[in-house]
């Protein structure tokens, strides 16, 4: 999970294990304030998720990809098709970091909107509209593709 | 939840750190805690540094102000001594 969120927000392996580590490095130097595994398991993908939007604020060397970057791909994927996984993935890392952990935490982890909100720290309306934009995006950019609904 | 939605689950399903990952958390966690033991030792011995540099200092700064009084009672003294000569020669002329 802790890896996981941090690898598909910032699309860089070891960038995510060396955040990865530190958070369960984290966790391991404030054990005795965690009371459950729940609370362990929500004390993780908190700290994962501050610590990859730290790390993308801080990572200057590799410039986001933009939307119009990433590649037409050769064959129209169609549902199903990894091909369309693939072209998700680079599509959500074109959308802005806290769009794009909105998503991660809704597709990755399958969290509801207001669990969102809470592990983000962020208003539950504001959780919402990022989800319903980026769907929206999404689907547009897809369009555009030629991946339509099936 | 539609097929774009059913697409994302799969495109965002959960990925796993490279081999080994536990054991390199696990020997970073064994790190720290040798790291952290003579830091320890050190806070204790700089604690111990400092007090000791401040009794020094201390004595050095009592040491000061006690030969600055003695200068101080011997330059009275002196003064008076020489208030004392001269009132005797005066007596004497």
């Amino acid at each position: 999970m802790v890896f996981s969120v941090a690898y598909h927000f910032l699309h860089d392996r070891d960038l995510a294990e060396e955040i990865a580590q530190d958070v369960f490095l984290s966790l391991h130097r404030n054990l005795g304030a965690v009371e459950s595994p729940a609370h362990a398991a929500h004390w993780l993908r908190k700290v994962a998720v501050q610590r990859s939007i730290d790390a993308a604020r801080r990572r200057t060397r590799r410039p986001q990809v933009a939307l119009d970057d990433v590649a037409e791909p050769s064959e129209r994927p169609s549902p199903g098709d990894p091909l369309l996984g693939d072209l998700l993935r680079k599509l959500i890392a074109t959308l802005p970091e806290s769009q794009r952990m909105a998503m991660v935490l809704r597709y990755q982890e399958d969290l509801d909107p207001s669990e969102i909100a809470d592990v983000m720290g962020i208003p539950l309306g504001t959780v919402k509209s990022h989800i319903q934009r980026s769907l929206a995006l999404l689907r547009e950019k897809l369009a555009r593709r030629g991946v339509g609904e099936r | 939840m539609d097929w774009l939605e059913d697409e994302l689950k799969n495109a965002l399903s959960r990925k796993e750190p490279g081999e080994g990952f536990d054991e390199r958390v696990l020997a970073a966690a064994r790190r720290r805690n040798v790291v952290a033991m003579p830091r320890r030792w050190m806070a204790a011995a700089a604690a111990v540094i400092v007090l000791a540099g401040a009794g020094e200092a201390y004595r050095w700064h009592r040491g000061q102000e006690a030969k600055e009084q003695v200068m101080l009672a011997m330059r009275i003294t002196g003064h008076k001594l020489n208030l004392v000569q001269a009132r005797i020669a005066g007596e004497r002329q």
